[in-house]
């Protein structure tokens, strides 16, 4: 029982349908959003739903009044907001809170505080995690910048200050780019978000991403579900996600797992977030950002855990504490996702609306597969072009490889293309199988197109 | 009190314009623009101007006036809101339904019905709909009895429309300047519609 009857769903597609899921089990209706492009979505039908608005998601899944009054006149006192869209928005939080909608997620201005980065970065520093050496705080000017860079050492890379997704960034290799870069990155952040801040860090390159699972209540109570491993990437993009991160030594995991779970307590958060860490040639996790939300990979921490995290955020939001201890969470095993995108591979990773003429799913031992799709679906062109998510899990992480290839050669989709051949290219691969891989090229296949 | 100042106060949000949609009875659905409450939308049977305020949208507590399109009139022939005081809608949510070719015709009518005699006689009617009152406050006389004398200018009732009181003046054409009140047709606090009868009468010209 969890105090909410009706729930709000602000979002879309796979992250809709599996908010949907927990409600379900839960007993709890949920009411979906949605954009004229996704009213006959499988994930609505013969659900409650209201049309927000056209399919530009400016105007449907990213228009705050519109989702927030949809929740109110449907009689709803939750909202969940999933991942992407307005998740990490706190002037989204408080308008939900402000018209009587519980926001499910951490409160604004935590929300807010891990938003901008270098107020981030100290708060995790003064809790005890490591950083990437670099600015403390934002640049004045690129004169800033440069004084920063020779105390830091090259190469270094720019961010912005409220930047996310790979843009506003830019690395300087030497004294003859800094200016360049700096002016680059910040005009650059100034007209994708609007705050031209810049701050500057040390370049590691063939590091490896890791990230930290956490989960807390309102009592303080803070758990953390583990690590995960989420290196392999495209242009800043998650492709396969696994846990454990078996690149890691026991006691850095252990080290930094207990430091995150105390910062997590220290800035009073709440619900489910994320730590992003990268894994440094000296073996050390140093604190990159933490996302306020649950993520797309949440399902290779549920796989090892047994944990439903949506209804634990959902549970925590209602006032509850958390369900279970640190004691009482056992991780089990390998798991590992792959995002199966409509995207042509051979073409650049193009993306592909069309028809799925055929789609069958894999079953099996270990195979969870998390999609909104089915036979005859339209992939519409306004939204991201994932189909599903593919979740093995196994003894070890080559039982769950194996697995995930043999469930990746049994997924059928005829009538656009996907991201499969890639994949499995990067399962077979020597690479990936001996951990031989960092975030500077995809394991088992090439920049160019294809496998290797 | 706050939704009275908010109608043209601070509370007030931009206007909005309606979809319009042409179906295959030829007929033209008018659809919400946004997500919101929607209420005072035009009675069926109204004729609708193109242009004309189809009511109200209220959005987290603000309140936006919605207008038919520049190119959308008719015979209103379906209110989906008629029987609510406000009907949640989406996007796309359909509201109205009007009925192009009626227009002349209904607007011929509505001109008409405005002045002409009534079955029974003369019939004053409401011009346009809202909330009828035949006092000016609670514990006042009526504006006009049964057996009364009444002449062109002379208010005969407050009609309250989209929470704006407005005072209903006698007067119109083809009704004569001096008239004797025969029948009081509407009870005070009565939702009436545009041309409903209000008073019968009887010329004393």
């Amino acid at each position: 029982m969890s105090g909410f009857h009706r729930l709000f769903v602000a979002n879309r597609g796979e992250v809709a349908a599996r908010v949907a899921r927990s409600c379900d089990a839960m007993g709890i209706t949920p009411v979906f959003g949605v954009s004229t492009a996704d009213r006959e979505g499988p994930w609505v039908r013969e659900r409650e739903h209201v049309v927000l608005g056209p399919g530009r998601s400016t105007s449907s899944y990213l228009d705050m009044e519109r989702v927030v009054q949809a929740a109110v006149q449907t009689g709803c006192t939750a909202l969940h907001p999933g991942w992407g869209f307005l998740a990490e928005n706190p002037r989204f939080a408080a308008l939900c809170e402000q018209h009587g909608v519980t926001f499910i997620g951490p409160p604004a201005h935590v929300m807010s505080l891990m938003g901008k980065k270098t107020p981030a970065k100290k708060a995790m520093g003064e809790a005890g995690l490591r950083l990437i050496p670099g600015s403390d705080g934002v640049l004045r000017d690129a004169a800033h910048a440069r004084e920063v860079a020779e105390a830091t050492g090259y190469p270094v890379l720019l961010k912005a200050e409220s930047g996310g997704g790979g843009r506003g960034m830019r690395v300087a290799r030497s004294d003859a780019e800094i200016e360049g870069a700096f002016l680059d990155a910040q005009a650059e952040a100034r007209a994708a978000f609007g705050d031209p801040r810049m701050y500057l860090e040390k370049l590691i390159e063939g590091g490896r991403h890791i990230e930290i699972q956490l989960m807390a209540d309102r009592y303080g109570n803070v758990v953390h579900v583990g690590e995960r491993d989420c290196t392999v990437q495209r242009n800043h993009q998650k492709l396969i996600e696994e846990s454990p991160a078996i690149v890691l030594d026991d006691e850095e995991r252990a080290r930094t797992l207990d430091a995150a779970v105390r910062a997590t307590a220290e800035i009073g958060y709440v619900g489910a977030g994320t730590m992003e860490f990268l894994l440094d040639h000296d073996g050390t996790l140093r604190f990159m950002e933490m996302n306020t939300r649950l993520q797309v990979e949440h399902c290779v921490s549920e796989m090892r855990s047994g944990v439903d995290l949506v209804a634990e955020q959902i549970r925590v939001a209602a006032g509850h504490r958390l369900s279970f201890t640190q004691a009482q969470i056992e991780l089990g095993g390998h798991a590992i996702e792959c995002r199966i995108n409509a995207e042509d591979p051979s073409q650049g990773f193009r993306p592909a609306p069309g028809v799925l003429e055929a789609w069958t799913l894999p079953q099996g031992e270990g195979i969870r597969v998390d999609t909104h799709v089915e036979a005859g679906y339209e992939v519409p062109p306004f939204y991201d072009s994932l189909l599903c998510k593919v979740i093995a899990a196994g003894k070890d992480r080559n039982e769950a490889c194996d697995r995930m290839i043999a469930g990746l050669e049994a997924l059928e989709c005829r009538g656009v293309p996907t991201t499969i051949p890639m994949h499995l290219a990067i399962l077979r691969s020597e690479a990936f199988r001996s951990n031989d891989y960092d975030t500077r090229a995809i394991p088992g296949w090439s920049s160019e197109g294809g496998a290797h | 009190m706050s939704e009275l100042q908010g109608h043209h106060g601070p509370h007030q949000l931009p206007d909005l314009e309606a979809l319009a949609v042409r179906d295959e009875a030829g007929h033209v659905e008018l659809r919400s623009p946004t997500v919101g409450l929607w209420r005072e939308g035009p009675a069926e049977g109204h004729a609708l101007a193109p242009g004309e305020c189809i009511g109200r949208i209220e959005i987290l507590g603000r309140f936006a006036r919605l207008f038919a399109p520049a190119g959308a009139g008719g015979l209103v022939v379906r209110n989906e809101g008629k029987e609510r005081a406000r009907l949640p809608v989406g996007y796309d949510s359909p509201l109205l339904s009007v009925d192009p070719s009626a227009a002349s015709v209904g607007a011929a009518a509505a001109a008409a019905a405005d002045a002409g005699p009534g079955a029974g006689g003369l019939v004053f009617k409401a011009p346009s709909s809202g909330r009828f009152y035949a006092k000016p406050g609670p514990d006042k006389d009526p504006f006009v009895r049964v057996g009364d004398e009444i002449t062109t200018g002379q208010t005969i009732a407050i009609l309250e429309v989209m929470k704006t009181f407005n005072r209903i003046s006698y007067g119109g054409a083809g009704l004569p300047a001096r008239a004797k009140v025969l029948a009081i047709l509407a009870a005070d606090g009565d939702d009436v519609d545009r041309g409903a009868p209000l008073l019968e009468l009887e010329s004393l010209d």
